[in-house]
């Protein structure tokens, strides 16, 4: 369970043994650093947007109509993004209480066989994301407010971010599956 | 398949799944689209990620990363330590003025930074070694801090509360203000208890130097001049400061929730550079990497947990359950007791967001039957949501505590918390006697519902 805090600074996402996997991981920490680095910015710059909001509507009179919308697709997109990032971290949180009880082979099936549902439920994610992004850029599809952004930005974020999270997901998989017995990735 | 056998299919498919150490997030959406696949139109995959997305693209609850925003900036500051020291020397004199200080700084810090946990880092690693420096004894003070923390999620901006005015479609300014009285009221009882706690380890320590036993450090008296006092109050004040402000840009008019969020995380951000010099990319990164971490780990939840609800509600499961409970025909109290019981037992394995949003759409409907104010009700499930947090088995506090004071034997941590934890229950008593007392402020600043 997580509230907002961490315990202990992260020391890092855990390295493959299998040396392919190994540089594969590197290169996607390395593009999930660059992505951290960007949703950084966009948070600030949220804040800075909806702060500017209120300033202009009670200092200047002037009231603007693209402030919501810019941050919900500035922090949907910061959200999906980064939810590879936290997966490399294994930052998303479940129950583990099983985790102790299982003997270790039972318990080691269990972990891939976790993996590999939350890969195939997130790879189909991504693909009905590509699609809505497809005929929502199609189709013309906007918002229904008097701003009316195109619907295609938030969704090509959103179905970038889930498949970037099934790489992800499916380079844990496979190292789960290649690693040594006593390397947890 | 009726739609008990339905239900139950759901309910069952969800423990298996989440107990198999599944992400959460994951695990809602593998159990949702399972189900759309095997009792819903094929059609209704293609709109999976629309409904999510639909479901996410809420302003109000994309608030919720500012105000976690908020909460990092203040709690990765030395803020709670000044704040704690600052209250303690104006409450020296008091007796049991340790114990009050300690529960009046977690309040005012959870008020600010919206998170129980880092309420409880940042408040506990300055006050369990002062109180325990002061005599108190460790299970005490462990108890203080741990229940202190869970104010967090109470007074607002409360990120469960968010939830929760989204979940019951109710209005998010309304709850806010309803959390106030009934935190009130937990901060009097815990700070009571802590005299009466202190006064009682004060009177056993003097016994036993009486008897010539050796002189404990609750016998030791501590000072602090006039000067000493006013000099520890600028650097607190410029947070009273934000915490107000926040408050007035909401409920005066000026910024919607969402607005008050990124008033409020930018204003965190600028005050944390102004007093303690945060302000490098260096110093900002970990606040900014920990709320990024803990914002899309909570969003994917709630995106996944509104189609799981979607789901549910497609196949009248929500509808029939809340039907089923309606029709046992308890009576009103009862109803609410055998929910909240309900909530406590979800509460030992889950985080205060899935209860929200899973239980919900069941739980809601036959208390708006019965009669129920669903702000009031919010409240009150907030109150024994916090209980989760510092129960056993999961408890996130007393990990939290183990975590800053290691030396601190868990069973005495436990036996510590335990007081609070029924002095929760009191006020969740007093609150079904006497409902104005979270109902009041709303009825009085927003008019009557």
């Amino acid at each position: 369970m997580s509230h907002g805090f961490e315990m202990a600074p992260s020391k890092g996402p855990a390295v493959p043994d299998n040396p392919a996997l190994a540089g594969l991981s590197r290169l996607l920490d390395r593009l999930n650093h660059a992505i951290l680095m960007v949703s950084m910015g966009a948070l600030i710059l949220t804040a800075l947007v909806l702060t500017y909001s209120v300033v202009s509507r009670y200092f200047f009179q002037v009231a603007t109509d693209w402030q919501d919308e810019a941050s919900v697709f500035m922090l949907v997109g910061v959200t999906f993004f980064c939810a590879a990032y936290v997966q490399s971290y294994r930052g998303h949180i479940g129950i583990e209480a099983l985790a102790g009880i299982l003997p270790r082979g039972v318990n080691r099936a269990r972990l891939v066989l976790v993996d590999l549902l939350s890969f195939l439920f997130c790879a189909f994610f991504s693909w009905k994301s590509w699609t809505l992004f497809h005929e929502a850029l199609v189709e013309g599809q906007t918002t229904t407010s008097t701003f009316a952004p195109p619907l295609w930005i938030p969704y090509s974020i959103m179905a970038a971010g889930i498949s970037l999270l099934s790489v992800q997901l499916l380079l844990q998989l496979a190292a789960r599956v290649t690693n040594h017995r006593d390397n947890h990735v | 398949m009726s739609e008990l056998t339905l239900g139950l299919m759901y309910g069952v498919a969800t423990l298996v799944v989440m107990f198999s150490g599944m992400p959460i997030a994951f695990a809602l959406g593998v159990v949702a689209v399972s189900f759309m696949y095997f009792f819903m139109p094929a059609s209704s995959l293609d709109t999976v990620t629309q409904n999510v997305y639909e479901e996410m693209a809420s302003i109000t609850l994309l608030s919720i990363p500012l105000f976690i925003l908020k909460g990092a900036a203040i709690g990765k500051s030395p803020a709670g330590k000044d704040l704690y020291s600052a209250i303690h020397t104006w409450l020296n004199k008091v007796p049991g003025g340790l114990g009050i200080a300690n529960v009046f700084a977690c309040a005012l810090f959870a008020a600010m930074a919206g998170s129980s946990p880092a309420t409880c880092s940042a408040i506990g690693s300055a006050g369990i070694p002062e109180m325990r420096k002061r005599g108190y004894s460790p299970g005490f003070a462990a108890g203080i801090i741990a229940a202190g923390g869970t104010l967090g999620i109470l007074l607002p901006p409360s990120i469960t509360m968010i939830l929760y005015a989204v979940a019951a479609e109710q209005s998010l300014g309304r709850l806010f203000l309803a959390g106030i009285g009934p935190g009130v009221l937990l901060v009097g009882l815990f700070a009571s208890y802590a005299v009466y706690r202190a006064r009682k380890e004060y009177r056993l320590a003097y016994a036993i130097y009486e008897a010539g036993g050796a002189k404990s450090a609750y016998l030791h008296e501590e000072d602090f001049t006039f000067r000493q006092k006013v000099e520890m109050l600028p650097r607190v004040l410029p947070f009273i400061i934000l915490l107000i402000g926040v408050m007035v840009a909401l409920y005066g008019g000026y910024a919607t929730p969402s607005e008050t969020a990124g008033l409020g995380a930018l204003m965190a951000l600028v005050l944390i550079a102004l007093v303690y010099r945060i302000w490098r990319p260096s110093d900002l990164a970990p606040i900014l990497q920990s709320t990024i971490k803990e914002s899309t780990m909570l969003l994917l939840i709630i995106g996944m947990s509104l189609l799981y609800s979607y789901v549910m509600s497609y196949l009248h499961i929500s509808q029939s359950a809340a039907q089923a409970v309606i029709a046992l025909h308890l009576s009103k109290w009862a109803l609410l007791a055998v929910i909240l019981l309900m909530v406590i037992v979800f509460g030992f394995f889950l985080p205060p967001v899935s209860i929200i949003l899973m239980t919900a759409p069941i739980i809601l409907p036959p208390l708006k039957a019965a009669g129920f104010d669903l702000i009031w009700f919010g409240v009150v499930m907030t109150i024994v949501m916090e209980m989760g947090l510092i129960h056993p088995p999961v408890g996130l506090n007393i990990f939290v505590i183990k975590n800053i004071a290691p030396d601190i034997p868990l069973k005495d941590v436990i036996r510590g918390v335990m007081p609070f934890v029924g002095l929760m229950f009191v006020a969740v008593f007093l609150l079904c006697f006497f409902p104005g007392i979270a109902t009041f402020l709303p009825d009085r600043l927003m008019g009557m519902k």
